[in-house]
């Protein structure tokens, strides 16, 4: 049990008839990587926005530590953002921009300076000080956004999708080196996502948006193995889904069943032992190749279609590709099926602890 | 650039053979692009200025009318000893100076307004509404001035329950004239400035911990800067080539602009209304250059 | 109502440039109507002998066409205002076709009629002996213009449209600058320019002049009349003292200026807000601000007046020089003369116009037919180094001296 960081009680935020936020409850702990992953308009970012103050709620308190913030202007809150476009200021040079919030409050020239200095040190810029913002690129702006945020030594930074407009490769190194820096400064980040890649990476634990409600608030591994609900199960990773009259035939019980791709075998017959074991017939239509992976799209006599993904252990996929059309048995193990009852049901033992 | 590729874009989609010569000769292509509105800008814009500034070097017959083309720096003499040029100079540029203050202090919330916080609806309505004043003549919002301060107008009447009488035609009548003959200018380049400075840096400001005041100061008005220069230069070199409002509404006032005026149109002495000319342009030049020194130019 | 409209054709936004020049167009009349200079005109006009340039003895078969160069409202043909029309008649009774150019200012009369692709033009006083120095007009054979007996006598034989007795045009229509007051405010009422000189504080900031160097005639004027000191003869022919003198009346004056106008319509306005309470003025404007209703009247101070006065002249390279005879008699015919002159506001140089007019008291406004009302007038004309009142001992100030020094009156 730590101390709490940021609590939301209660929290909505109206747009006319549109519910961004619904009465939401949410605690999340000190020194936490805390991710809000959804997909847009799924109300993670105005969630965000409310914590750092540039929306007011419609009801609902805010708590920092211990300190109702709910009506309190952005300026007075102990929290810093990095935007999603960085909001640079482009008339000021780097280090400016970095000694931006300690200027705000006053503090020396020299202090404020060394303070700059190390900022930017930490997130590796220490000779660009002296540069105007466009001469930086994408990334480097990104983190000149970190040091702006970081120098001010906040109980909490909020980050709004900062990866979203770096390119692949920059954007998995930065995912290493923001959960690094997080680890070092050791301060709460709160880090909104549409990516589950990337919230899977970095987090400590991750809240899942759906239509301004948490579907979900997991770890990571939990999230993705324990999936509490369909829409968490599609969102975060794939999976195959088995309902209605599909699940009777195939898991012979009535209800919502998940099963992740990689956890379903294909083979030419039908193993010898079945227990535990889920077993269906059907017919390869799509062989996809995908680098370390290879997914296969199977059609069953059952109806439904299954997605078989396996790693490229050969040198080719000709192996694979000459499944196309073929007659193939998929099974999968009982106990990987994940069943998704309600969302109420999929509460996470952290959560009630919180 | 982008515009030119577009350009290019199309000639190669409509012509053949004739135009994926153009297309080869990138040189070529610029070239035939640019010739037409070089021309019209190198004869038709600098051909006439540097006419003016020759024929400020020749003599007027009195008698004739007739100029005499003998060269001779005695117009500029003039401009130089007789006092009452200076002075006018120096009231010109002062007065072109204060409009552009007066249109920066006014344009400055109203720009602010119209492009942060005004909803887009309103930020429509705001622009044609700046805009519209422009739609009318000068003359008429002129006049409509000169009505203003007459002796029997509105601000007499405004003003005469507190003891006070309307300045009457002059100085005062003429700065706010100009400056609201002008003020669309100034909005528009500091609306236009605004506009493109995204909402997440008056964010960022607040969330770094800065109240408005030092938002407003530190990053909304840097931010602003180079929608002022540029408005500046409209309000600055227009007031500086007035000559009509100020018949209107100057009383007895007389600008640079109505030197060359009456010179020109009066006594029909070109040479010595192209000396007077120059004095605009050099001080335009010297305001653009320093316009220049800020910077403020690159950003537009 | 016709008046009303020729008004509001100067107030549009365009012609704003063409008001101010409106000014001058009907403030350039030349040389000093009083006859009392002696000798020939050529000798007291600086000195220039009129080319020898041959004069028509007939009037042949019109050439079908006649180009004409005049001030803006002299040859209206209804495109400006369909009831505003006496070139059509003009066209149908002679198959002349008229080809209309207005001019701005005197200066591009001048130098419009050196192309030689005008055949006549309506020259005010500041042009006239300049196109005929140059060359440019003919003198005019006034045996062939059957109206021209009808022309005021005062008109005739005067030193800006004639040399040695010989016309060189025709006159057109003549007008004075008056002395006009608010009837409410100033009392008793003045009989002296003194008024807007001398006595100019008791109207302090509510005293109006008009804008142009020419102006500086007036201070002259009252100089001359006020202060025989100074030795003014004729107040277009200042030398640097009495320029200077008068330039320094005109600084007293500006303290209690409230503004200089040139665009008439501005004056109207002033009157009537009462931005402006008393001076100078044309009839014209006097007989708009009455008609709006501001308490005005206009008077011929007892000094006299400064004035203008107009001449239809033929181009010495006309190409149809009949169309042209044919124009100028036909444009100073009771008829014609009668709808200009209360288009434009002035006197009608051909008096029998006076029984046509609209308004009957026109030519009595106008004092159309008042040869002492006319003497009184000197008749604006553009100041050069030769002096015009026949001094020889010193050089006058020229037109440029008087632009420079009225820049300086108003700092």
């Amino acid at each position: 049990m730590t101390a709490t960081a940021i609590s939301l009680r209660g929290l909505s935020k109206h747009f006319g008839q549109v519910r961004a936020v619904d009465e939401l409850d949410l605690d999340i702990a000190d020194g936490e990587f805390f991710s809000m992953l959804g997909p847009s308009g799924s109300g993670k970012t105005t969630v965000l926005r409310l914590i750092a103050g540039f929306e007011e709620p419609t009801a609902g308190t805010i708590l920092l530590g211990e300190d109702d913030v709910t009506r309190r202007p952005p300026f007075s809150r102990d929290v810093n953002t990095v935007f999603q476009d960085y909001a640079i200021f482009p008339h000021m040079s780097v280090v400016e921009n970095v000694e931006y919030g300690l200027r705000v409050k006053k503090v020396g020239k020299a202090d404020r300076r060394r303070r700059a200095e190390e900022a930017l040190e930490t997130v590796r810029l220490a000779s660009y000080g002296a540069r105007r913002p466009h001469q930086l690129s994408g990334g480097q702006r990104q983190r000149v956004a970190l040091a702006r945020a970081l120098v001010n030594r906040p109980k909490v930074l909020l980050l709004d999708e900062p990866l979203g407009a770096l390119d692949l490769k920059l954007r998995r190194e930065m995912q290493i080196e923001l959960k690094e820096i997080q680890r070092d400064v050791g301060i709460t980040f709160v880090f909104v996502t549409h990516d589950q890649e990337e919230a899977l990476t970095m987090s400590d634990r991750v809240a899942v948006f759906n239509e301004g409600r948490i579907e979900q608030l997991a770890t990571p591994v939990e999230l993705y193995e324990q999936p509490a609900s369909a829409f968490v199960a599609g969102f975060v990773g794939t999976s195959n889904l088995f309902r209605g009259e599909d699940a009777r035939r195939l898991v012979g019980e009535d209800g919502t069943f998940a099963v992740r791709p990689e956890k379903v075998r294909l083979a030419t017959s039908a193993p010898a032992d079945t227990t535990g074991l889920c077993v269906a017939h059907g017919v390869v239509r799509e062989v996809v190749y995908l680098g370390a992976t290879t997914s296969s799209v199977v059609e069953l006599d059952d109806g439904p279609t299954v997605t078989v993904s396996h790693p490229n252990t050969d040198t080719s996929i000709d192996a694979a590709a000459e499944r196309r059309d073929q007659r193939v048995v998929v099974t999968w193990r009982r106990d990987h099926l994940v069943s998704l009852g309600s969302p109420t049901q999929a509460t996470s033992p952290e959560e009630e602890t919180a | 650039m982008h515009q030119l590729r577009r350009l290019d874009d199309g000639l190669d989609r409509g012509e053949g053979l004739t135009l994926s010569i153009i297309d080869r000769r990138p040189g070529l292509r610029v070239g035939l692009l640019l010739t037409p509105p070089m021309l019209w800008l190198g004869a038709a814009y600098l051909g006439a200025l540097g006419a003016l500034l020759i024929t400020s070097l020749w003599t007027q017959n009195d008698f004739t009318g007739n100029i005499e083309r003998v060269w001779t720096l005695e117009n500029f003499k003039t401009l130089f000893t007789v006092e009452v040029y200076r002075t006018i100079t120096v009231r010109t540029i002062g007065l072109a100076a204060l409009v552009t203050a007066v249109d920066a202090l006014l344009a400055f919330p109203i720009a602010l307004y119209m492009a942060k916080i005004a909803s887009p609806r309103a930020q429509r309505l705001l622009v044609i509404a700046v805009l519209m004043p422009l739609w009318a003549s000068y003359l008429v919002k002129a006049y409509a001035w000169r009505g203003m301060f007459s002796a029997d107008g509105p601000i007499e009447w405004v003003l005469q329950p507190f003891g006070l009488n309307t300045p009457g035609y002059g100085m005062v009548a003429t700065t706010v004239t100009l400056a609201y003959l002008w003020l669309p200018y100034m909005i528009l380049p500091v609306y236009a400035a605004l506009e493109r400075v995204p909402d997440s840096l008056f964010e960022a400001s607040a969330d770094l911990g800065a109240g408005s005041v030092h938002t407003l100061r530190r990053v909304v008005l840097p931010m602003a800067f180079p929608g002022f220069v540029a408005g500046s230069i409209f309000t600055f070199s227009l007031t500086m080539g007035d000559y009509i409002a100020v018949k209107i509404v100057g009383g007895t006032t007389q600008l640079l602009g109505n030197v060359v005026y009456d010179n020109q149109g009066a006594a029909n002495n070109l040479p010595f209304a192209a000396a007077v000319a120059t004095v605009p342009i050099v001080v335009m030049l010297g305001y653009l250059a320093a316009a220049r020194r800020t910077g403020a130019l690159e950003s537009l | 109502m016709r008046k009303n409209r020729s008004r509001r054709r100067w107030s549009g936004p365009a012609a704003l440039a063409c008001a101010g020049v409106l000014a001058l167009a009907t403030a350039c009349g030349t040389s000093s109507g009083d006859s009392s200079g002696g000798g020939s005109a050529a000798e007291d006009q600086g000195g220039f002998t009129a080319p020898d340039i041959p004069m028509q003895d007939s009037v042949g078969d019109p050439e079908g066409q006649v180009n004409i160069l005049a001030w803006p409202g002299y040859a209206e043909d209804g495109s400006t205002d369909k009831s505003v029309d006496w070139v059509t008649p003009f066209e149908e009774e002679t198959g002349c076709q008229a080809n209309v150019k207005y001019f701005g200012t005197s200066d591009e009369a001048v130098q419009l009629m050196k192309t030689g692709e005008y055949d006549v033009v309506s020259a005010s006083g500041d042009a006239t002996l300049r196109l005929i120095a140059s060359g440019d007009v003919a003198p005019v054979n006034t045996d062939l213009l059957k109206n021209y007996p009808d022309i005021a006598p005062f008109l005739k034989d005067q030193k800006f449209n004639s040399v040695d007795g010989q016309m060189y045009g025709v006159p057109h229509g003549w007008g004075a600058n008056l002395l006009m007051y608010n009837t409410d405010v100033v009392k008793p009422a003045p009989t002296s320019w003194g008024a807007v000189f001398d006595g100019a504080s008791d109207y302090a900031g509510k005293v109006t002049a008009y804008d142009s160097p020419i102006y500086i005639a007036d201070a002259a004027l009252y100089l001359m009349k006020t202060q025989p000191d100074l030795g003014i003869e004729d107040p277009y022919a200042l030398d640097q003292d009495q320029l200077a003198a008068a330039v320094d009346l005109l600084k007293k004056q500006k303290e209690n200026v409230s503004e200089y106008w040139s665009d008439y319509l501005k004056e109207v306005q002033a009157f009537k807000s009462g931005d402006s309470v008393i001076g100078t003025t044309w009839e014209v404007i006097n007989a708009v601000a009455q008609g709006e209703g501001a308490p005005v009247e206009a008077v011929l101070p007892e000094e006299g007046s400064t004035g203008w006065s107009d001449t239809w002249m033929i181009s010495s390279k006309a190409q149809n020089p009949n169309c042209g005879y044919l124009w100028m008699d036909y444009i100073t015919s009771p008829e014609a003369q009668a709808q200009v002159a209360e288009y434009f506001g002035e006197a009608p140089a051909n008096t029998k116009a006076c029984a046509l007019t609209s308004d009957k008291t026109f030519c009595d406004t106008y004092h159309a037919e008042d040869a002492d009302y006319a003497a009184q007038i000197h008749y604006w004309t553009t100041p050069i180094e030769q002096c015009l009142d026949g001094r020889t001992d010193v050089t006058c100030t020229n037109y440029g001296d008087w632009t420079t020094a009225w820049t300086e009156v108003k700092g």
